[in-house]
């Protein structure tokens, strides 16, 4: 188990990480979203040694391992562009820690054999060992270098990024792998991404970073239900986000006046999730808001409309197992809808104030 | 002149791109370096007299160099002063390139570094081996502020005119050409693969043996060639700095061009590069720069 308390970078004038706390479990799929620029890289630097924090401390089952060498926290990190060293042959690769490590190396060929083996099984690439690193794919690289550090066996392993530079095919393929190799070798895995499908779908837990803070750290289903403040909502790119003020009863926004949920009357912002709203006529009794048609875009199991609200963009996403694809014309006034128990409500500072599940109330 | 004829003469340069592009090079090249080469080996058969050279095919300058205590022994001295000047700018060039290419992260530094290296060039050749003299000379600086501190008594006389110095100045002239490309390889190295070696455990030394020194070898090769084929043709610095004791190869060449004896410096001629065919080929031999450029 890893603590990390109250962990600060900056550099120079500029502050990357700001008072970081968190636990990590042993045998636990973390992950980490944050847009660029929020820390990602730095927090997973500092814990993977690359860097010093500049106050805060690292433990590692009770022991401050801040100031520890890299290679002594028992931890491997597979950076972003898979690192790997170019005039090696696969095998090599994966053999470098085994072989070359300062404490305990191993010297017997035939354990080194079986070691690399078993490892290349695992991430699917026997058969790959008399390769260069130069003549397989981005996929397979990935797993080279995967392999490289699991070979180590380490106790909690970073990994930055590790499915950015693969294309959308081998990202849902490698999704899948990634999660079967942890789970048979029952390493803590934390996946630093900034894809918010990534960071939903894989983690157990999930840790949301924007602007250097931790702003909420909780299983994945939580934090995309009940975003805690209106930053994570808005890292999750998945709702509506309305600035406005509450005033006897409604909310106000622009020149709608919405419906509040039960407890909102101190509310700032209002959010709806994409999937909540949907379209409906101009002049419908239930439309809450009137909005013109601007795009649509298809993905494949649904499709996202883009319509143009009283204040900026407001999507609203239509599965189509429920319904048909509707077409809209361009400049075409309709109407959006949605219940009012689906809505969330922010205070002034950006918190949550509706913290409890209105649906499973009503 | 029919529309069709143009058509065809168009065809025909589409056809041969590619050659009319490689014409002017092959053209150059056979004048210059293809016909030439081929003249030198030619004229070493020729037969030389004490005032003239005729066309009358004849082993006997060569058997001349062989025969030779002098020139033979140039051979042995010229390869055995090369290899020394090789080691040394390898030795000497090697950490200094690892500073500029590793160690200086910014790279305004690292190129600043780089040009500095190469200020000793802003003055002429002669200038810079004819430096050296009032450095290593008996009353040189050297040998005064040795005396001056009292570390020797007498002056140092093996400073100056003899093999070591050729060796120092030549080192100094061209430890700058193992550098650059070494220093060049150096900077081109992810640090990411460095931070990888590390982190999976790897100490310090252990790292610049795997990962930093294979990687930096095609400039190494670089550099030697460089090294090599300017050593190899020396002759400048051999004369100005041993007094014209130490010949090389080159030397011998510029004597026997200017006594006329054509045919003779044909053959040194023909054996310096074949010398330098053959280190090329060895050092290439060492890494593919094909794979790593």
């Amino acid at each position: 188990m890893m603590v990390l308390d109250g962990l600060s970078k900056s550099y120079g004038e500029t502050s990357a990480l700001h008072d970081v706390s968190l636990t990590i479990n042993d045998d636990e799929y973390l992950t980490l979203l944050g847009p660029s620029g929020s820390g990602k890289s730095t927090l997973l630097r500092l814990i993977a040694g690359l860097e010093q924090p500049d106050s805060g401390s690292i433990q590692l089952n009770g022991e401050d391992i801040s100031r520890r060498a890299p290679h002594r926290r028992g931890l491997g990190i597979v950076q972003q562009n898979y690192a790997l060293f170019p005039h090696m042959s696969v095998f090599d690769n994966v053999a470098f820690g085994l072989r070359w490590r300062e404490e305990d190396p191993v010297t017997d060929d035939a354990e080194i054999n079986r070691r690399v083996g078993d490892m290349l099984d695992l991430v699917g690439l026997t058969g790959f060992e008399t390769r260069g690193v130069g003549q397989i794919s981005g996929g397979q690289k990935q797993r080279v270098s995967l392999a490289r550090t699991l070979v180590t066996e380490p106790r909690l392993c970073l990994l930055d990024e590790p499915l950015g530079a693969l294309d959308a095919n081998l990202r849902e393929r490698m999704t899948l792998e990634l999660r079967r190799i942890r789970d048979t070798l029952g390493v803590t895995f934390m996946h630093v991404t900034g894809n918010e499908d990534e960071a939903l779908g894989m983690g157990d837990r999930m840790i949301v970073l924007d602007a250097g803070s931790a702003v909420m750290i909780a299983p994945p289903e939580q934090i995309f239900d009940r975003p805690q403040t209106i930053r994570v909502a808005q890292v999750l790119s998945a709702y509506n986000l309305l600035q406005g003020t509450a005033r006897d009863g409604r909310f106000q926004f622009a020149s709608a006046q919405l419906p509040l949920p039960a407890g909102g009357e101190a509310a700032k912002y209002y959010a709806i999730r994409y999937e909540s709203t949907s379209i409906v006529n101009a002049d419908d009794p239930a439309a809450l808001m009137q909005a013109t048609f601007v795009t649509s875009e298809f993905t494949g199991g649904g499709v996202t409309y883009f319509l143009r609200g009283p204040d900026g963009v407001f999507e609203v996403e239509r599965h189509l197992s429920r319904a048909d694809p509707q077409v809209y014309q361009v400049g075409e006034k309709l109407g959006v809808t949605w219940d009012v128990r689906d809505a969330l409500v922010f205070s002034a500072d950006g918190n949550l104030i509706n913290q409890t599940d209105m649906r499973g109330a009503a | 002149m029919s529309v069709d004829d143009t058509g065809r003469k168009q065809g025909f340069f589409q056809r041969n791109k590619h050659m009319a592009l490689l014409a002017p090079g092959v053209v150059w090249m056979t004048l210059f370096l293809v016909i030439p080469l081929g003249m030198m080996v030619y004229v070493s058969f020729w037969t030389q007299t004490t005032f003239a050279i005729s066309s009358d095919l004849t082993l006997k300058s060569w058997q001349t160099f062989f025969a030779s205590e002098t020139y033979f022994g140039a051979l042995l001295r010229t390869i055995r002063l090369w290899l020394t000047v090789l080691a040394l700018t390898f030795i000497i060039g090697y950490p200094a390139a690892l500073f500029i290419g590793q160690f200086v992260r910014n790279k305004t530094t690292q190129t600043i570094l780089l040009v500095a290296c190469v200020i000793p060039f802003w003055t002429s050749f002669l200038i810079r081996v004819l430096a050296w003299r009032p450095m290593l000379g008996k009353e040189g600086a050297i040998n005064i502020l040795l005396q001056k501190f009292g570390l020797i008594d007498a002056p140092i006389e093996v400073l100056l005119f003899t093999e070591l110095s050729v060796i120092i100045g030549m080192v100094q002239i061209y430890v700058v050409f193992m550098v650059g490309p070494i220093a060049f390889m150096l900077a081109r190295i992810d640090q990411s693969l460095i931070e990888a070696a590390r982190d999976l455990g790897a100490s310090g030394w252990t790292i610049f043996r795997k990962i930093i020194f294979p990687l930096s070898l095609p400039g190494v090769v670089v550099g030697a060639i460089f090294v090599s084929v300017m050593v190899l043709g020396e002759f400048a610095t051999a004369s100005a700095l041993s007094g014209r004791k130490v010949n090389l190869l080159g030397n011998i060449i510029v004597t026997q061009v200017g006594s006329l004896k054509w045919a003779f410096a044909a053959v040194i001629g023909v054996i310096l590069t074949g010398v330098m065919a053959v280190v090329i080929t060895l050092l290439l031999r060492v890494v593919d720069l094909r794979k790593e450029l």
